[in-house]
């Protein structure tokens, strides 16, 4: 493989979505978490869910930083990396992403100011709607930014050729292309799943070592309750999912399910060991006509193989295959989770239960991997298009230097490691000191001048009265 | 962090009149927005972007 201005843009910017998907994929679900704690503290004033708020809403303030700075880079890049791209379908892309900053974006930055700094100062009601509207706006978000993505995978409501460029002759059907409604319910869960699985987490790790900790018990029975409900349901929305895939991305399915021949009673390929170059399998470890059941809703279907499609415009197998399994197994594990966390609810075992509690701790990271796989399969899937049918990626690159996307991929990595790492270090530390009840109370104010050398020592009571003599 | 984000105030204390409420309402909302504008504008320039 030769390492070109193309192939070292498509590695910076896999890089940098890669970072930046795990904030937003957690403060999507945390933001709701929030505005839920918020609304039972409101409704039932146990303290509780108050101290579980005042922990919770630092992580997410860091998290959302994070998410913000990595963010704005992204969209820098469609600029330097990727202007034919931009050129081409700005047009019709662009409001899409202006709409993300304008209506989204912004809204979630001014709310949090409030969430963040003036609980006292607006007001319990005020202060709540803060927190909605930010929640609010993390959907909103991921609304618009979905929408983009889904765009590219099954464009609609354009016309144009990639010469002349792209327009907007049907607004509605670029915004509400058709895979989009599946793929905002897919991510949507997946981010809810995500948060469900860290705030599990560290509640888990906090019972390990303490098991009559109130407010991670409570954290811990809600991520349960969570996972118990919404992991069932991604299934369900990763299953219709597959259904537009088959329908608009037959290449992508094909991959997908490692499928090189075009056939009615395709076989599941649990396993495999799929070879661009051999155009097969080296091996596979199969269910015989169950694929085509699966993927096509009866054995009779016939499903598209990669023989169907000419070499130049099949995706890379081997990386979509094994992505998507990876993302399909720790969903069902996450499925699992949720039924054992229900069944020690049930059992009122739950805070005592040393298993599970490791189980939960493991599964902690789980939710960030299945995004990242998730979004592998659809990004490497949908090559060697940037637009589906549209636009080739190899054509949508800037006309730079591989000399200069070098020097900036090596910047991104370097600063990447240092500021995420030290970030992500401080939320684990956070994570770790668990949320403490009255930790944001003002200490008892003494009466002494500040700075004063023995200002922190015990008040001198004074002389013992004569009775105490 | 524990002593700059704010918690609730304390249940006996009596609210502060609606407009100062509003009035920190929408100056933190405004600072909000103006501090992304500059974490923006700043990542910007940072990337020699005009």
């Amino acid at each position: 493989m030769e390492f070109d201005a193309l192939v070292l843009s498509r590695i910076q910017f896999a890089f940098t979505i890669a970072f930046h998907i795990i904030f937003p994929s957690f403060t999507i679900g945390l933001a709701s978490y929030l505005a839920v704690l918020e609304g039972l503290w409101l409704l039932t004033r146990n303290e509780t869910f108050k101290t579980l708020y005042l922990f919770w809403v630092k992580v997410f303030a860091l998290s959302f930083g994070m998410g913000v700075v990595s963010g704005v880079v992204m969209s820098y890049q469609l600029g330097t990396n990727w202007s034919v791209f931009s050129a081409v379908a700005g047009p019709v892309i662009g409001p899409l992403f202006a709409f993300e900053v304008l209506a989204a974006f912004f809204l979630e930055a001014s709310f949090l100011g409030v969430m963040l700094f003036g609980w006292k100062k607006v007001g319990p009601g005020l202060h709540f709607a803060s927190t909605v509207l930010v929640a609010f706006g993390t959907l909103t978000s991921a609304f618009w930014i979905i929408s983009a993505n889904s765009w590219m995978q099954s464009p609609s409501g354009f016309a144009g050729t990639v010469e002349e460029g792209l327009v907007a002759v049907n607004w509605l059907q670029v915004i509400f292309s058709p895979t989009f409604p599946e793929r905002l319910a897919h991510m949507v869960l997946a981010a809810y799943l995500t948060t469900a699985l860290v705030v599990a987490a560290a509640s888990a790790f906090r019972l390990l070592k303490d098991a009559s900790e109130t407010e991670s018990a409570m954290a811990l029975k809600m991520s349960i309750g969570m996972l118990a409900i919404v992991a069932p349901l991604q299934l369900l929305a990763g299953d219709l999912s597959g259904k537009d895939v088959r329908e608009h991305q037959p290449a992508k399915l094909a991959a997908i399910e490692a499928f090189w021949e075009t056939r009615t009673e395709q076989p599941f390929h649990i396993a495999a060991w799929p070879d661009r170059e051999l155009e097969g399998n080296h091996w596979e470890l199969s269910i015989p006509k169950i694929g085509s059941w699966i993927t096509g809703g009866s054995v009779e279907t016939e499903i598209q193989g990669l023989d169907a499609f000419a070499p130049e415009d099949r995706p890379p197998v081997f990386i979509v295959f094994w992505a998507f399994r990876l993302m399909v197994g720790l969903g069902l594990a996450m499925i699992a989770l949720g039924f054992w966390g229900a069944w020690t609810i049930w059992r009122g075992s739950t805070a005592r239960n040393q298993a599970f509690l490791r189980a939960c701790v493991a599964m902690g990271p789980t939710g960030f991997v299945a995004v990242i796989s998730g979004w592998i399969v659809a990004e490497v899937g949908r090559q060697p298009y940037v637009i589906y049918g549209v636009l080739r990626t190899e054509d949508a690159v800037s006309p730079i230097g591989a000399g200069a996307v070098s020097a900036s991929l090596l910047a991104f990595l370097v600063v990447y490691a240092i500021v995420f790492s030290v970030g992500a270090l401080y939320i684990l530390r956070l994570l770790a000191e668990g949320p403490v009840a009255g930790a944001h109370e003002a200490p008892p104010s003494q009466d002494r001048p500040p700075g004063w050398a023995l200002g922190a020592a015990p008040e001198d009571p004074g002389p013992p009265d004569k009775e105490d003599r | 962090m524990r002593d700059i984000i704010e918690g609730p105030p304390e249940p006996e204390t009596p609210p502060r009149p609606l407009h100062r409420r509003l009035a920190w309402f929408v100056v933190l909302a405004l600072g909000g927005m103006a501090a992304t504008g500059a974490v923006a504008y700043a990542l910007r320039a940072l990337l020699g972007l005009e």
